[in-house]
């Protein structure tokens, strides 16, 4: 038992440490990305006719002056306690307009992992029990098909058919959610769909043969010939054995989904983060874009992190790797 | 964007954008609701509230393409802020949707014989959004604000065509008296810009002024809420309780959002879009829209600065089919500087001075010593579907005269500082803009003006330019006006394509809906049908 | 037996990829021999016709030829999913193998970089990239094969150390060959089960990258077609001219689609002659 524990805190130590390091060259690579780039901050906000006084007088009050070390220290501990600087465009702080667009972005994102998960879990069951069979069969090459699809394609079409054939959904209009929770699920739902079905299909062909692997196990196979009922090996044994992939494949749709939502988002008009960082793109807005990039980047650091922990518990024989 | 940034693309006024576009006065016969009343918009208040039918209240959504950049009256020079802000801030004068300059928050203006001072007598009764009386104080402080004339300010004029303001005052008998550094004449068209309280320097969080809108609030990325102005000082307007101006990611976002419900008015349409709207939903307004599509050819760079290459540019593309590409057909074909819709100022003897003819192309290029054509690269902004789709078909036309161009697509901000600024480009395409005013529209072409993105250089039409503001009898200016369009085609300063039309659908829910042959949207005058 | 049906299932997924793959592998070479049109070129009085003897994939709202455009478009695709691949292919043997091969200090450097790379939302990345430096199709393919890069790495790492501990390399090793050899010579043609498949999903992965790219204007430039720009520039007609929609998604579809396929069937394959 305290031998387990004392593994169990290593494991967790020495994940947080990778935590940490991880942390460090994602913002260092954030920021010397922007800091190599070509522009310059200050110019770029007062414009091409500015006089060199005034550029210099906006450098020093934005700290563009001091040497990089004291500049990325400064925008590490800004990015850690929310405090990007203000964005150069929008002249309001960074922080805000990601807020602001949060809700959108985020709220799309659970609904289309909710959506994967209550469809691609059941049918993966279904399938891998009867591997071979016809239904099995159709799953997977409709599985195959949907994975094939760019999710920008699959929204267009998912546009045409229900906003233009059967004029079921609202495009662009979003409802947020201190406007009614119902609306605010329902303006993102065919947004999230689009975003969802791709994944549906990626998830469905891991944990199907994660299955299958386990249905063929000698320990299934054991527990057959002892005559217990098939429901019951599946539900105490199969599927709690297919966790640790079942986490790792939740992780990284979670983190493809937070990508793919940004190009959803512009087809279906919907004011999001995507359209925020085409925004910044558009306007040459460096702090808008790196603090977006950082957080994101920072979320997808920390789910990795969180499923590492999840999947050690789930399956200690990880830790011991 | 800073101050000092805007201070720098003030510069730029009378450049649009042209994802949107504005309007004329002619609406087509059988294109409004039937049974609105004449909506001219005439600033004077009479008749407004002698409607019967006149309903109150309501709301309106209004789809733009853009996000604003500036809710300031000096200093927001995008056509895309303008037509918006036009609802919030008034002038001492103000165009109407004819055209025509009418008095707004001046009642009446005297202009000195040599054209070098104006005395403006201010409206009496007027009260700004925060409760504040409109008096001559407020109005010299916002003149000379834009004028760059305020003790805080260097000297650089907001309102770049203000600059030549040497002074503004107020007289004892309470009238506002601007002196010019010297004479001008076309100055009058520039007093429609917004009029601000007395110290009032936070108009790009908190906008107050006069119009019949006030600002509501501006959510990034969605929209820009205006409400009811209760204390208007035009009685009975404006009709609706809120105006929204909601921000679409383009035209064809919009389209969909129309078709959904989501917005009542898009004022940004072409025909082949236009033609999916269900008409029994929706009318469509088709105006010229007083614009001039550019393919602008820097006349500073080789080979464009052999005028035979420019000529034989202009003879070797053909404008109808631009038009029907880029326009679905909905636009007028222009060949020089200047839109058909300037009435009188524009030379009709110009129509039709290009039709294509490849042959004689190509031996213009011979001549200029290209017979194999050569490489050009045309600039143009990425945000601006027309302008894009402009370019294509241009390369598509000019390959049948060897020359190839090279499409290459920058951000509107880089545009605004390499191409307009900087002209460091060969040559791009774009719509330029202005007041409905000749001069607005011409001097661009002086040799030392900052707008003269195209390098063009001809001292014959720097002189009729700097004759024209010192003359007072309009016939005379016209014929100048007329001369210098003739130069222009002369010395094929660029390649003029196109008048786009603009086609505003409006919601049969609304009416009172006019358009104007400048970028804006008037709302005061729109009311829900019951 | 096992083998038996798996390459029954491999050679499954092997005909269908190839055909798939074969119909925009056809489109490329006619684009290079035998277009109809100039892909380019426009026709005021030809806009928007439905599909014809003349155009067979009807014309777009330029009048330009949609099956010439198609046919220029796989052009690209392709083209841009090879190169981008190559460079990604090149910079993950080039940090993945001297990874897996060293392991210690080396190791997780290089990792660690590799892994922060990946946290970023990849599409996000090359959108930034090529927004800053400039829309252009060598920015396209240099930006995405930068975000691609930590797959391989990672691919031929996995690799790298599992081989490493077998006889043939220890045989090597003792035999005092040089490190740089036995990673290139000896252990890279043995990655090739893993290296293959990846490549393959990566040409597909690349493809959607490009296209969502290209569908924001960020990718390939116009006049030159790509599915992205062509899907993004119908947009208004999908009711009136669905043509303009249906050919070049599913021409992407099957190029994506064709690379799957064939990948499963390497994998499958490779697994099942490693069963026998």
């Amino acid at each position: 038992m305290s031998l387990n524990t004392r593994q169990n805190l290593k494991y967790a130590g020495l994940k947080f440490i990778e935590l940490i390091a991880t942390l460090f060259v994602v913002s260092f690579l954030t920021f010397a990305a922007f800091s190599i780039i070509p522009g310059d901050t200050a110019q770029i906000m007062l414009g091409p006719n500015a006089s060199p006084e005034q550029v210099a007088r906006l450098r020093t009050e934005l700290g563009l002056d001091q040497p990089l070390p004291v500049r990325y220290i400064t925008w590490v501990a800004g990015a850690f306690t929310g405090n990007l600087g203000d964005s150069s465009s929008f002249k309001v702080p960074v922080i805000s307009l990601i807020a602001q667009r949060l809700p959108v972005t985020l709220g799309m994102s659970i609904l289309a992992l909710i959506m994967v998960i209550a469809v691609s879990y059941p049918l993966s069951v279904f399938s891998a029990r009867r591997p071979g069979r016809i239904g099995d069969t159709i799953c997977s090459i409709l599985g195959h098909v949907l994975f094939a699809i760019p999710p920008f394609v699959l929204s267009l079409l998912l546009i045409v058919l229900a906003s233009g054939v059967l004029h079921i959904f609202t495009m662009g209009k979003y409802a947020p959610p201190e406007k009614g929770f119902g609306n605010y699920i329902a303006s993102l739902a065919l947004p999230a769909f689009a975003i969802a079905l791709p994944k549906i299909a990626m998830t469905f062909k891991f944990m199907r043969s994660a299955i299958i692997e386990q249905n063929a196990s000698e320990y299934v196979k054991t527990e057959r010939s002892h005559g217990l009922s098939e429901a019951r090996i599946f539900l105490r044994h199969v599927l709690p054995n297919s966790n640790v992939s079942s986490i790792t494949i939740i992780t990284l749709v979670l983190s493809d989904i937070l990508g793919g939502s940004l190009i959803v988002e512009q087809v279906f008009n919907l004011p999001g983060l995507g359209r925020l960082l085409l925004t910044a793109i558009d306007r040459r807005d460096f702090p808008l874009m790196s603090g977006m990039i950082f957080y994101l980047a920072l979320i997808t650091v920390i789910l990795y992190f969180v499923s590492d922990i999840l999947a050690s518990i789930a399956d200690p024989r990880i830790r011991l790797k | 964007m800073s101050k000092a940034f805007k201070k720098a693309v003030s510069a730029i006024l009378g450049l649009t954008l042209c994802a949107g576009m504005c309007a004329c006065n002619q609406t087509q016969p059988g294109t409004s609701a039937s049974g609105e009343p004449d909506a001219s918009g005439a600033v004077e208040a009479s008749g407004a509230d002698a409607d019967t039918d006149a309903v109150y209240g309501g709301e309106a959504v209004v789809g733009i393409t853009q996000e604003p950049s500036s809710f300031d009256p000096h200093t927001a020079v995008a056509a895309g802020d303008k037509e918006l802000i036009f609802n919030i801030y008034e002038g001492l004068y103000k165009f109407d949707s004819t055209g025509t300059l009418n008095p707004c928050l001046a009642t009446d203006c005297e202009i000195s014989e040599d054209s070098s001072v104006y005395t403006f007598t201010i409206r009496e009764g007027v009260t700004f959004h925060n409760g504040d009386t409109l008096d001559a104080d407020d109005v010299v402080y916002s003149l000379k604000r834009a004028a760059g004339l305020l003790d805080s300010q260097d000297g650089t004029a907001l309102v770049t065509e203000l600059d030549c303001i040497k002074d503004v005052e107020k007289s004892d008998d309470g009238k506002v008296v601007v002196t010019l550094e010297s004479g001008n004449s076309e100055l009058l068209s520039y007093f429609t810009t917004g009029i601000i309280p007395d110290g009032y320097d936070n108009c790009e969080a908190a906008p107050v002024g006069t119009g019949p809108f006030m600002f509501d609030s501006y959510t990034i990325g969605e929209n820009v809420t205006l409400v009811k102005n209760p204390n208007y000082w035009q009685d009975g307007l404006p009709y609706l309780d809120t105006v929204t101006f909601k921000i679409c990611a383009d035209m064809d976002s919009g389209l969909l959002e129309l078709q959904n419900g989501n917005i009542d008015i898009f004022p940004y349409l072409d025909s082949i879009r236009a033609e999916q709207l269900d008409t029994t939903q929706f009318t469509i307004e088709s105006n010229g829209s007083n614009m001039v599509q550019i393919f602008a050819l820097n006349n500073a760079v080789a080979p464009l600065d052999d005028a035979r290459v420019r000529e034989a540019i202009n003879l070797a593309i053909n404008r109808e089919d631009i038009i029907e590409v880029t326009m679905g057909g909905a636009g007028v074909e222009l060949t020089t500087a200047m839109s058909p819709a300037m009435g009188s100022y524009y030379d009709t003897s110009l129509d039709g001075t290009y039709s294509q003819n490849i042959d004689e192309a190509k031996a213009l290029l011979a001549e200029a010593g290209y017979p194999d054509g050569f490489e050009l690269t045309v600039t143009v902004p990425s945000n601006y579907l027309v302008h894009v789709n402009t370019a294509v078909e241009l390369a598509s036309e000019l390959s049948a005269v060897g020359i190839d161009l090279e499409i290459e697509q920058v951000d509107w901000a880089t545009w605004l500082e390499s191409v307009y600024t900087n002209r460091e480009y060969e040559s791009t395409v774009i719509c330029l803009t202005s007041d409905y005013a000749p001069y607005d529209v011409l001097q661009r072409y002086a040799s030392d003006s900052s707008d003269n993105f195209i390098n063009y250089s001809n001292s014959e039409v720097d002189e009729l330019l700097a004759e024209i503001p010192t003359l007072a009898d309009t016939e005379a200016k016209t014929e100048l006006y007329h001369q210098i369009l003739n130069i222009l085609v002369e010395d094929n300063a660029s390649c003029y394509i196109q008048d786009p039309t603009t086609l505003t659908a409006v919601s049969v829910r609304l009416t009172g809906y006019s358009v104007y042959p400048m970028y804006v949207q008037d709302m005061s005058q729109v009311k829900v049908v019951e | 037996m096992q083998s038996k049906a798996s390459s029954f299932r491999a050679r499954t997924f092997f005909i269908t990829g190839a055909v798939f793959l074969g119909i925009v592998l056809l489109a490329f070479v006619m684009s290079l021999i035998c277009s109809p049109y100039d892909p380019n070129a426009t026709s005021a009085r030809e806009i928007l016709l439905p599909p014809s003897g003349a155009h067979l994939f009807g014309t777009d709202n330029f009048g330009r030829d949609v099956f010439s455009r198609i046919l220029d478009a796989s052009k690209y695709t392709i083209f841009i999913s090879i190169a981008g691949v190559a460079i990604a292919l090149f910079l993950g043997v080039l940090s993945g193998l001297p990874a897996g091969y060293f392991g210690g200090f080396p190791d997780r450097v290089i990792m660690l970089f590799n892994n922060s790379i990946m946290c970023f939302p990849g599409i996000l990345l090359a959108l930034v990239a090529v927004a800053v430096f400039g829309p252009s199709m060598f920015n396209v393919v240099w930006a995405l094969g930068l975000v691609f890069a930590p797959t391989f790495a990672r691919v031929c790492r996995a690799g790298a150390m599992e081989l490493k501990t077998r006889d043939f390399i220890m045989h090597a090793k003792v035999m005092r060959v040089k490190p740089v050899r036995i990673m290139y010579s000896h252990i890279l043609p043995n990655l090739m089960p893993q290296l293959l498949p990846a490549t393959v999903i990566g040409l597909a992965n690349m493809t959607l990258f490009e296209s969502g790219m290209s569908y924001l204007g960020l990718g390939v430039q116009p006049p030159d077609a790509s599915f992205g720009k062509m899907l993004a520039d119908c947009k208004a007609y999908v009711l009136t001219a669905p043509w303009l929609v249906i050919f070049p998604s599913l021409m992407l579809i099957f190029y994506i689609l064709g690379l799957y396929f064939l990948s499963e069937g390497i994998r499958v394959s490779y697994s099942g002659r490693s069963d026998s």
